[in-house]
């Protein structure tokens, strides 16, 4: 079986991307950075000795997704499972950003997500279960100033994903959305979670931990992962407060965690 | 001029290691992890020891790519000025994560950064570590005692912890100087694996918080200076004699009974494949 994960250059693709040789399946993997999509493979190949395809390209841009299905095709990849890693994301407040970079985030994290979702959906064998992670967040799950762009789109994949696995069920599709914290992916996430302080470090959760719990859950037909006692806590309690309230507690928390960040990145 | 090559040099043991190198008027041959780190380090040395050759070379060592473009960068830096001749490489430079992390080539980072790095930057240096008769140090630590290589899962990717992490790339770098004599020793070249002590240096510190943070800041008050350290590497890289594998400060040192010819080779397959090598 080969798995098609989007930006698998990095951080949690890149996690998934070895995940997945480790179970021994076949890779499909694109990513916009073509140069650190082809270190990652061969970095890949070499330890697990599985068959790793890569086709770099933008997903935003739709030629560029056909000519990604059409590869898969010619090669006779048959896809059995797909990972929407691929997001974007820009810290600072919404009227400190141009309006291009809050609309490449809606772009990528859900126009590109959907492009994809609907064209891989092509590629799959008939004949097998079909699986499909969307990579949303902990962030969906509440209103969050100074990240709300984010948040929301975030929210959109949660609640897309959901509707999605319910209708795609007869099909043998089976959806999963996974609502991560923090993550140990880059050198600046691991920053970002330091200047969050015990919060930052109380809703992180080890990548290796939730990418082989994810595909796990996800064969097992699993609709939702949310990582971590602290997190399904969090879930919890965001359920008993109005959105109001939490919008005003998180904006304070943002405001401390970005005034860290900015002097850490200063030093 | 002799010349020494010394990885992570630009703070904690590897910078004492320069100073005690300029100060015997080696040509000194430091990496750094970036161009401004470097160039601090370049310009306090050559502040203490005016008239010294000290050259600073920026690579980013969990990469690499970045390793074999320092390697052609090193190698022809020591054919056009120093006749081709390595009299000693340190692979000191080493870090320490909170979590499980991944470099680029998608290998787990202390194993990569540890490990990895001073195999690969070892092998692009051979021709010219045997043109001088040169010598190889690897810094290795006494926490390499009372642990195992995970052979099943060296890159950790499950139940990751720190410090386990960090004693089994330890365990490597013996192991790595063992495999290296057995297969160059005759060549004139030889490696060493060096314990340090605990040396009062930031390795806990960087990238790292909370718990690992708090306990190395007390914990490094009771090691030594970083200059006492370096005086070991400067007595295995000038002393006649030395023909054990393991050093410390008071001389040649008791290592895991892990560290054998079948590990050892065992490691050396494996580098090999996750380098694209064939050392």
């Amino acid at each position: 079986m080969f798995v098609l994960i989007t930006g698998a250059s990095g951080g949690l693709g890149r996690a998934f991307a070895l995940e997945c040789a480790r179970r021994g399946c076949g890779l499909y993997v694109t990513d916009i950075d073509a140069q650190g999509l082809e270190r990652a493979a061969v970095g890949i190949r070499r330890q697990y000795g599985v068959p790793v395809e890569t086709y770099a390209c933008d997903i935003t841009d739709d030629s560029a997704v056909d000519g990604l299905i059409q590869n898969a095709q010619d090669k006779g990849i048959a896809i059995g499972m797909l990972f929407n890693v691929a997001g974007l994301d820009f810290e600072g407040a919404f009227q400190k950003r141009s309006f291009n970079d809050l609309a490449s985030i809606l772009r990528v994290n859900i126009e590109a997500t959907l492009r994809i979702t609907h064209k891989a959906l092509k590629l799959r064998d008939e004949k097998r279960d079909f699986y499909i992670v969307f990579v949303s967040s902990l962030a969906s799950l509440y209103p969050i100033p100074l990240k709300a762009t984010y948040a929301a789109s975030k929210r959109f994949l949660l609640d897309f994903s959901i509707a999605l696995g319910e209708e795609l069920k007869p099909q043998g599709v089976h959806v999963l959305a996974l609502c991560p914290g923090g993550l140990s992916t880059r050198e600046d996430c691991l920053q970002a979670i330091a200047a969050q302080g015990f919060w930052g470090n109380a809703t992180t959760n080890a990548i290796e931990t939730v990418v082989c719990r994810t595909v796990s859950k996800s064969l097992r037909g699993k609709t939702l992962y949310i990582p971590g006692l602290v997190n399904n806590l969090l879930r919890f309690g965001a359920r008993l407060v109005p959105p109001s309230i939490i919008a005003r507690m998180l904006h304070k928390r943002w405001l401390q965690a970005q005034q860290q960040w900015l002097s850490i990145g200063n030093q | 001029m002799k010349t020494i090559v010394i990885t992570g040099a630009t703070s904690g043991i590897g910078y004492a290691v320069c100073r005690a190198f300029a100060q015997m008027r080696w040509a000194v041959l430091g990496v750094g992890r970036s161009e401004a780190t470097c160039g601090a380090a370049e310009r306090k040395l050559r502040e203490e020891f005016p008239g010294a050759d000290i050259r600073f070379f920026p690579c980013e060592l969990s990469k690499q790519t970045e390793i074999i473009r320092l390697g052609e960068t090193l190698t022809k830096t020591l054919r056009d000025d120093f006749g081709g001749r390595l009299d000693a490489l340190v692979n000191n430079a080493g870090c320490v994560r909170n979590y499980y992390t991944t470099t680029e080539d998608g290998y787990e980072t202390v194993f990569a950064v540890n490990h990895l790095a001073a195999f690969l930057l070892t092998e692009q240096l051979l021709p010219a570590l045997v043109e001088a008769g040169g010598r190889v140090l690897v810094t290795s630590s006494q926490s390499h005692l009372g642990t195992k290589v995970r052979w099943g899962d060296v890159m950790l990717t499950r139940r990751y912890r720190p410090l386990f992490a960090y004693k089994q790339s330890k365990l490597c770098n013996l192991l790595f100087a063992q495999e290296f004599n057995r297969r160059f020793a005759q060549s004139g070249v030889r490696c060493y694996g060096i314990d340090p002590g605990l040396v009062n240096t930031g390795i806990g510190e960087k990238n790292t918080s909370g718990v690992v943070k708090l306990f190395w800041r007390f914990h490094k008050r009771r090691g030594v200076s970083a200059d006492t350290s370096a005086k070991t590497y400067a007595h295995v890289i000038t002393s006649d004699d030395a023909d054990s594998l393991y050093y410390g400060q008071r001389g040649p040192q008791r290592f895991s009974r892990q560290v054998n010819g079948e590990n050892a080779k065992r490691l050396w397959a494996l580098s090999d494949r996750l380098c694209g090598t064939s050392f």
